[in-house]
């Protein structure tokens, strides 16, 4: 005979066990426990079959997993809750007595709980605590601009400042900033590091009126796991380009306002160091003329290749040192930090494997990309008038390489003031520029961001100052077929060639720039039918069958040509279309109706399926209709009143 | 009453027991020598006393005058006498024998101690050991330890008691209480009316009865009570049964009581306070010990307790207060080694938090203008609850960054997603990403599967109602309706023109061709009645004959067959004759629909509402009527005639029932799993039917397969009226009230293992006007070609080719 299985001794009911079970269990109190979850990471589960996990009742509850609330039990967390509880008694009982002295001595040894295992145990690997950074960057950076309240201690504001700006510190360092997006809400910033991109909000800089109706300690709890958190991963970044962590503060310029900029980034490289480096990138290339296509290896290259660029700028580095001035040093020495060298000749026990691997040149040409939009704003010296947001426009500019100047008012420390020749562009945020510099542009702030998205330097005619902007638009959609595409910024196309009188040199290279922009586009071309081939290939050694290959190829040709027809298309055109469209051909026709005759053979459960995606699609195109149908009326509107205006 | 006496009165029995050893010893288990004794020693005891009366009410005069408390116990003593001279009157003839006995003996000492005595009893029990041998071994056992367990009960025998057990005096010296030694009854705080009906009051501490005390008549009370002077002061004491004089001191008691006083007239309530600890210092300290040489050493304990905090400190376990200048632990460092680490194994139940979503361009500072909210929408949205709001923020255009003010809902948001993060359960679901048209069968080209009807072809225009029921001849050239303008027309289906109209007067519902081609008769029905129509010059003249003479012939048949109350066969008046209808059939209630049987001389009638007659089977031949159910089950709908086999098919409102005609019995019931079923039709091979309901549904069943429908569909949008199979091609066809008609090729294979396959091939959308929520009615395939005719409610009638 089978085993007999009794019920509630497995499954659901004892995988689930519901929040005052679990209560009862710990010992603790709900306040208690709600903290231990923050802390830990522990979140209600929602069974598949709520009556077979709560044994049989319908009753609503909170279920957790046993497990979460079984490890919960042997935390050191928990005994610290305890101790302090007992503490607090201890404490109490002695300050009622009087015992003054007993009373200093048991707040000396006041028990404190540390959060590190905890954050160890979340984040097996460095990876997986900057996936889950988005939230913590957000909240640091909310509490970085709070008041001091009766909740809201002032230390924890001032760290949490200070956790803002070192992290800003590193993107800035690193280069990784991608995208940057000005909402109603704040400003959005998003960086790649190590290959996570992590987007966070930062509130526009006013003065936050603290709401009543929020539980802020849940929120504190929430932060002070996310200070953790952030001290250890702003810990493991800095450590890992060089840094030395934490850095010390300028008290003088923090006084100044200086912001960011009252951090003194140090860094620990030493020869020895670079020794080490230079042997390791010598051995690994060798070691990589193995040519095989596997990830890992070429993960490897990516590596090496990643060393040898660093090498060359430690290099360099060290060649010029001492040579330039303490404060653009720090601007300086990041300027290609992560730039990819040019090979002209591929390195010999690379070239054998270049013919069978099609993502060295990928890689090259990526690479190229992002140095390129590292370097953005690198020939630009951009000065801040007094009324710009700086917190975000000095971040975002020197985190693609430009100079940055600012008004005194806006703080202390600022490399360069505005009677500098150097200064190629002034952000100002007024309606009209009274004295100005022939030498210089006045734009709006939106320039920037909006460059900053397009990964090119757009012109500033648009957004001189005075004139109205063009549509801000997030960098954060990606548009799918039958999404609502907006009207692209007409202006996106258009790249800005930088006149710098100054350097001579620097305009030779940015012409040289051009030529190899042209030259990029040219090999793109190139490089499509090459692709074409190459794909071919790919798809041989993963074992697809030609003529699926070929079916794929055709798909995409169309999508593309789809896509470009629909940018092409005006809305206008698109009415037609519609329009047209009521004018089906016979063939259409026949399909519709073979589609609906088919329909009716359908079963129940796939007639529901079928027809809540319907719902959510028709949904969609509605949505979308509706934002066409208003900008057709909103360009009529416009043309009959600029009609009238010229009559 | 004694317990209202003062306390130290109380001590003063133990006093005298001691005085008395002698008197107490006296009290001898043995029944009949006590007795004797205290008889004695009472005598003895009141020869000692200024009274030789022992009489009860005099005994307690010198109490009062010597007051003492010896005297007051001997008192009692002296009360209790009189009890056991009662007792001893009593029981005088049970313990007659007894006494003589021992007075034979002669061994009966006066003055003798208990070891005498009990001498004594040894030796008689020797001298009974020989007149009794019964007990002898048991007397044996006693002996040799008799000497020693004195204190043992003996056994004792007596006349009514064979054993009794006899027990040691009480020496009052040591375990007796001296506090109930006067007090001679000890049954306890008992009502004492339990012992009204008996001679006794009581047991003593020996456990002897306490005799009632004699007491005379009412009179002698009375004369008593005015003899002695002092009765008022005595008081009845129950559990003596007599009468106690009160002292004065109890009399005081008494009154201090009724005053409400405090009964110790010496007890003073307000005392002085006795101070333990006076606030006055004395000169003397209390206890003149020298102080203790501990005062002066270390405490050993303390030591201990240091020494255990020392080794402590010691081992590491305890860490003395930190001092200023160790430098603190750093606060970050390494934690992580990407070498070591490894990461999280994908679990089931870790399920990582959702990232926010990215904003998209209405979230924008400066969006297009297109994404900007008309008032409409701003003020549906400022109407709409919190929770129920797609997105909570309204698209907002500045036109200058510096325009832009904080957000206020900055720290509720970042509030909510922290309760997100920890409070919101979360649950992994799978997004379903797959293409909704390949959730569409794969179905063969409805171009493979022709022919089938697609356009119109002829429109029969004429009617002036609905056109209910439609019918088409077995030589598929003439077309027959009835309609609600109480009209039948017959019409040339290849032209539509209309070649006959029968004017009735009643609604038609329904009209069917005979189904044999060598007589051509229309069955009509009409109100209550059913009518066989001839339609004159339309067809040859032979079969014109042909059909005459076989309609005619019922006639003849009707004359000798007994008459059916149900139904009744009529002549058509001369005007209706010239018509061409050629016989009435009268029914009860309104028929709604008739069917051939496929050699054309029986045809059925359903009539809803005639209860148990609802279905009629009629033979024209014979003008006969059967009735072939005595019951029936709900209401008939709709029923058929098998195409080959004698089964007939009843569908009522839920089910179908195929019932054997010849051996008269049910075969099998379907159920439909529908609503209301209207209608119904039989494949032509026989072993499939359709039938349409009112909820929309078209069920195709399998008669081999099973009770339940093979195929269930549901694609009008409004009620079906009608489902008819071709009877050549594999077509089948239904039409509702939605005006629609579609057609299916519905192919039966003659390999059992096949199901049948049902293809979709045409919707003919529309083909009849909906007036009064009802479309077409009827559909009907030609005989012999893929045509389809369907009537409607718009007064048509269309033939689609």
């Amino acid at each position: 005979m089978a085993k007999l299985h009794k019920k509630g001794k497995s499954g659901a009911a004892v995988n689930y066990i519901t929040r005052n079970q679990a209560l009862k269990k710990l010992q603790v109190t709900l306040a208690d426990f709600r903290r231990l979850c923050i802390l830990k990471g522990i979140y209600p589960r929602e069974p598949k079959n709520k009556k077979k996990a709560n044994k049989g009742s319908s009753a609503p509850a909170t279920f957790y997993y046993s497990k979460d609330i079984q490890y919960l039990m042997h935390e050191p967390i928990l005994g610290k809750f305890r101790e302090y509880k007992t503490f607090a008694k201890k404490m109490a009982k002695v300050m009622s007595k009087g015992q003054y002295s007993t009373a200093k001595s048991l707040a000396e040894n006041k028990p404190i709980y540390t959060l590190d295992h905890v954050i160890k145990e979340r984040y097996p690997t460095f990876t997986d605590a900057l996936r889950d950074l988005d939230d913590c960057l957000c909240m640091i950076f909310l509490f970085a601009t709070m008041p001091k309240t009766d909740k809201i201690k002032a230390e924890t504001v001032e760290n949490c400042q200070r956790l803002a700006a070192e992290f800003q510190h590193y993107v800035l360092h690193t280069r990784s900033l991608r995208k940057v997006f000005l909402s109603i809400k704040g400003i959005y910033y998003q960086a790649e590091i190590k290959g996570q991109t992590i987007t966070w909000l930062v509130p526009y800089q006013f003065s936050q009126d603290v709401p009543t109706d929020v539980d802020f300690r849940v929120m504190l709890t929430f932060l002070e796991f996310y200070q953790t958190l952030s001290g250890f991963v702003n810990y493991k970044l800095y450590s890992d380009v060089n840094l030395v962590y934490p850095p010390k503060l300028d008290l003088k310029l923090d006084e100044g306002g200086a912001g960011m900029n009252a951090l003194i980034i140090e860094s620990t490289q030493s020869t020895a160091n670079i020794a080490q480096s230079i042997n390791s990138s010598v051995a690994q290339p060798t070691s990589s003329t193995a040519a095989s296509l596997s990830k890992e290896e070429k993960k490897r290259l990516e590596e090496s290749e990643k060393r040898l660029r660093t090498l060359t700028n430690k290099i360099a580095r060290i060649q010029e040192s001492n040579g330039t001035d303490q404060a653009s040093a720090e601007s300086s020495t990041n300027d290609n930090d992560d730039a990819m060298d040019e090979f002209p000749t591929p390195l010999p026990n690379l070239d054998g494997t270049s013919s069978s691997t099609v993502t060295f040149s990928d890689i090259q040409r990526a690479s190229q990309h992002l140095s390129q939009f590292q370097s953005l704003f690198s020939n630009c010296y951009v000065y801040l008038s007094r009324e710009v947001p700086r917190y975000s426009l000095e971040f975002v500019l020197r985190a693609c390489g430009s100079h940055v100047g600012w008004d005194p008012v806006l703080g202390e420390g600022s490399p360069f003031d505005e009677n500098d020749e150097r200064i190629t562009h002034q952000i100002s945020d007024r309606p009209t520029q009274g004295h100005r510099f022939l030498s210089r542009q006045y734009i709006q702030p939106q320039w920037v961001y909006d460059s900053i998205n397009a990964g090119k330097i757009l012109t500033t005619e648009p957004y001189h100052v005075g004139r109205t902007l063009p549509p801000h638009l997030s960098p954060f959609v990606e548009a799918k077929d039958g999404d609502y595409v907006p009207d692209a910024n007409q202006f996106e196309g258009q790249t800005e060639d930088l006149e710098i009188q100054s350097d001579d040199e620097e305009e030779d290279e940015d012409e040289d720039e051009d030529e190899d922009e042209e030259e990029d586009e040219e090999e793109e071309e190139d490089a499509e039918h090459k692709d074409l081939h190459q794909r071919e290939l790919e798809a041989e050694a993963k074992g697809v069958a030609f003529t699926e290959f070929e079916a794929k190829e055709s798909k995409k040709k169309a999508k593309a040509s789809k896509a470009e027809k629909e940018t092409a298309a005006t809305p206008a055109a698109a009415v037609t279309r519609s329009a047209a469209g009521k004018k089906r051909t016979a063939a259409e026709v026949e399909a519709a109706e073979a589609k609906e005759l088919a329909k009716i053979m359908m079963t129940n459960k796939q007639q529901k399926l079928y027809n809540k995606i319907q719902y959510g699609k028709d949904k969609k195109a509605a949505e979308v209709e509706k934002l066409t149908k208003k900008k057709v009326e909103l360009a009529n509107t416009a043309a009959k009143s600029n009609k009238k205006a010229k009559k | 009453m004694p317990t209202t006496r003062p306390t130290k009165k109380a001590v003063a029995p133990a006093s005298t027991a001691k005085a008395r050893p002698a008197a107490t010893k006296k009290t001898i288990a043995s029944e009949p020598k006590s007795r004797k004794r205290t008889v004695q020693e009472a005598q003895r005891d009141s020869d000692d006393d200024e009274f030789g009366d022992v009489a009860i009410d005099m005994a307690s005069d010198d109490e009062d005058m010597d007051g003492d408390v010896e005297d007051d116990d001997e008192d009692d003593e002296v009360d209790a006498f009189p009890e056991e001279e009662g007792q001893d009157m009593s029981a005088a003839d049970l313990e007659d024998d007894n006494d003589e006995e021992e007075d034979s003996e002669g061994s009966y000492m006066d003055g003798d101690s208990i070891v005498d005595s009990q001498e004594e009893n040894e030796g008689d029990e020797a001298e009974e050991d020989d007149i009794e041998s019964d007990f002898g071994d048991l007397e044996d056992d006693i002996d040799p330890n008799f000497g020693h367990n004195l204190n043992e009960p003996r056994p004792v025998e007596s006349d009514y008691n064979p054993i009794k057990r006899e027990y040691p005096e009480i020496d009052p010296e040591y375990d007796s209480d001296s506090s109930t030694e006067e007090n001679e009854n000890t049954v306890g705080n008992i009502p004492m009316h339990w012992y009204d009906d008996y001679p006794h009051i009581g047991y003593d501490i020996h456990g002897k009865k306490v005799m009632k005390p004699a007491t005379g008549d009412e009179l002698d009370k009375f004369l008593s009570t005015m003899d002695d002077p002092d009765s008022w002061l005595s008081a009845h004491n129950f559990k003596e049964g007599q009468d106690v004089k009160l002292t004065a001191e109890e009399l005081e008691i008494i009154r201090r009581l009724e005053g409400n006083r405090i009964p110790d007239a010496d007890y003073n309530p307000y005392e002085d306070q006795v101070e333990f600890f006076t606030s006055k210092t004395e000169i003397m300290p209390l206890s003149a010990a020298p102080e203790p040489k501990r005062r002066f050493i270390p405490s050993k304990h303390e030591a201990k307790r240091i020494m255990k905090i020392v080794r402590a400190i010691r081992e590491g376990r305890i860490v003395p207060r930190k001092s200023g200048h160790v430098p603190p632990k750093p606060k970050y460092y390494n934690l992580w080694n990407d070498a070591e680490d490894k990461p999280r194994e994908e679990h089931v139940m870790h399920i990582t938090a959702p990232k926010m979503k990215l904003p998209t361009h209405d979230e924008s500072y400066n969006p297009p203008a297109e994404y900007l909210p008309t008032e409409e929408e701003i003020k549906e949205w400022n109407d709409m609850d919190k929770e129920d709001r797609p997105k909570n923020y309204l698209p907002q255009k500045y036109n200058a960054l510096r325009n832009v003010p904080g957000y206020g809902q900055f720290i509720q948001e970042r509030f909510e997603r922290c309760l997100d993060l920890y409070l919101a359960p979360r649950v992994r679901k799978n997004r379903l990403n797959i293409d909704p048209e390949s959730l569409i069968p794969k179905l063969p080209s409805p171009r493979d599967l022709q022919p089938f009807p697609t356009r119109l072809a002829v429109e029969y225009l004429g009617h002036e109602g609905r056109v209910r029921s439609v019918s088409v001849d077995p030589s598929g050239l003439w077309l027959a309706s009835g309609s609600d303008d109480k009209t039948v027309r017959v019409w040339e289906v290849a032209t539509g023109r209309c070649m006959k109209t029968y004017h009735l007067d009643e609604l038609v519902t329904s009209v069917v061709w005979g189904p044999s081609k060598e007589v051509a008769v229309l069955a009509v029905t009409c109100g209550y009645k059913v009518g066989l129509i001839l339609p004159e010059k339309i067809f040859s003249p032979e079969l014109t004959l042909h059909s005459e003479e076989y309609l005619k012939a019922g006639f003849a048949n009707s004359a000798t067959s007994e008459v059916n109350p149900k139904a009744t066969w009529k002549q058509p008046t001369p005007a209706e004759f010239e018509q061409g209808i050629r016989v009435w059939v009268h029914l009860q209630k309104p028929v709604k629909q008739v069917t051939w049987h496929r050699k054309g001389d029986y045809f059925a009638t359903v009539a809803p509402d005639a209860n148990n007659s609802a279905v009629l089977i009629h033979q024209l031949t014979k003008h006969q009527t059967q009735q072939p159910f005595k019951k029936t089950k709900g209401a008939v709908q709709r029923v058929m005639f098998h195409p080959t086999k004698p089964m007939f098919f009843v569908a009522t409102q839920r089910y179908v029932r195929q019932y054997n005609l010849q051996r008269q019995e049910l075969v099998k019931t379907m159920m439909t799993g529908v609503k209301w079923i209207s209608s119904l039709d039989v494949h032509p091979a026989g072993d499939n039917l359709i039938i349409g309901s009112y909820d929309k549904r078209l069920c195709w069943f399998d008669l081999d397969l099973s009770s339940k429908p093979y195929k269930t569909l549901r694609y009008h949008q409004q009620a079906i009226r009608s489902v008819a199979y071709h009877k050549r091609y594999p077509l089948f066809a239904s039409c509702a009230d939605d005006g629609n008609v579609q057609i299916f090729h519905g192919m039966v294979y003659n390999d059992l293992l096949q199901n049948p396959l049902i293809v979709p091939v045409k919707i003919l959308k529309n083909v009849h006007e909906r007036i009064d929520a009802l479309g077409a009615l009827c559909v009907e395939w030609h005989p012999t070609q893929p045509w389809l005719i369907s009537s409607g409610a718009d007064h048509t009638i269309k033939l689609f080719s």
